[in-house]
């Protein structure tokens, strides 16, 4: 082996090596847990250790709340295509089954929207200014802040 | 008893007195070693010229360097990327945490 092959594969292993050892020590976690998306909001947010002290007590008291009402909608989702699959098949809605469901639905809606907005405005109002104007800007997928200007 | 004149005297003083040198002497002799280097590169082909680079340890240092640096840089583009996907994906989650109506399908919003 030449010199000049010598040297183009020790660029080359030097190369890769600098690159595997600095990815592998800047490479960001991965956690989908509670714990670990309020740690991504701290650093998003920059907030400090009391607010994020007292963000985290604020979602892990809303926590279980929020979990049964997702476990409400996937219920009542299920209950619609139960319905949907019995008009498709025997083409008969039972209506008043229908309108109490309906009704349910919107109420256990009205709830989500209610729970949301409850926790996102405490959550805020621990924030500085610009926190939350990032955080809002954050949330404004969810549903209740679908139009920002409701919040303000 | 005095001696002849040798011939040569005349023609070896002469010799000793060195001429000026012409004011074009450095540019010259600058034409001639680039000359001389560039068919010296034509006749070594690419490989060549590329071993004759390689042969010199500076070169060789800087091109070690220049691949450590190189890999740093893309490392670097990957984290953030990385870091991009990742902000998205748990702004998502934690969307999901805080609002079980996006949990579901849109039917469940429907009213």
């Amino acid at each position: 082996m030449n010199r000049t092959s010598l040297v183009l594969l020790l660029g080359l292993a030097v190369g890769l090596g600098t690159h595997q050892i600095y990815f592998q020590l800047h490479r960001p976690g991965g956690t989908d847990t509670i714990d670990g998306q309020l740690a991504w909001m701290k650093s998003e947010l920059h907030l400090s250790d009391a607010q994020f002290a007292r963000i985290k007590e604020l979602h892990e008291a809303s926590s279980p709340r929020l979990r049964a009402l997702a476990a409400q909608v996937a219920r009542m989702q299920a209950e619609f295509a139960a319905f949907e699959n019995t008009r498709r098949v025997s083409d008969r809605v039972d209506f008043i089954e229908f309108a109490q469901f309906v009704e349910t639905r919107r109420n256990i809606n009205r709830q989500c929207l209610e729970s949301t907005r409850q926790l996102v405005l405490a959550s805020a109002d621990v924030m500085t200014p610009e926190q939350r104007a990032h955080y809002f800007g954050i949330v404004s997928a969810a549903e209740p802040f679908k139009e920002p200007q409701q919040i303000n | 008893m005095p001696s002849q004149p040798d011939p040569l005297d005349p023609l070896l003083d002469h010799w000793s007195k060195t001429p000026d040198p012409s004011p074009r002497l450095a540019s010259e002799v600058w034409r001639r070693i680039a000359l001389a280097e560039k068919d010296e590169a034509e006749a070594q082909g690419f490989w060549g010229g590329l071993e004759a680079w390689f042969s010199r340890p500076p070169f060789a240092v800087m091109f070690v360097a220049s691949c450590a640096l190189l890999g740093l840089f893309l490392a670097e583009v990957r984290v953030n990327h990385q870091q991009r996907e990742r902000s998205t994906q748990l702004a998502r989650s934690y969307l999901q945490l805080i609002d079980p109506l996006l949990n579901t399908d849109s039917i469940a919003r429907q009213p």
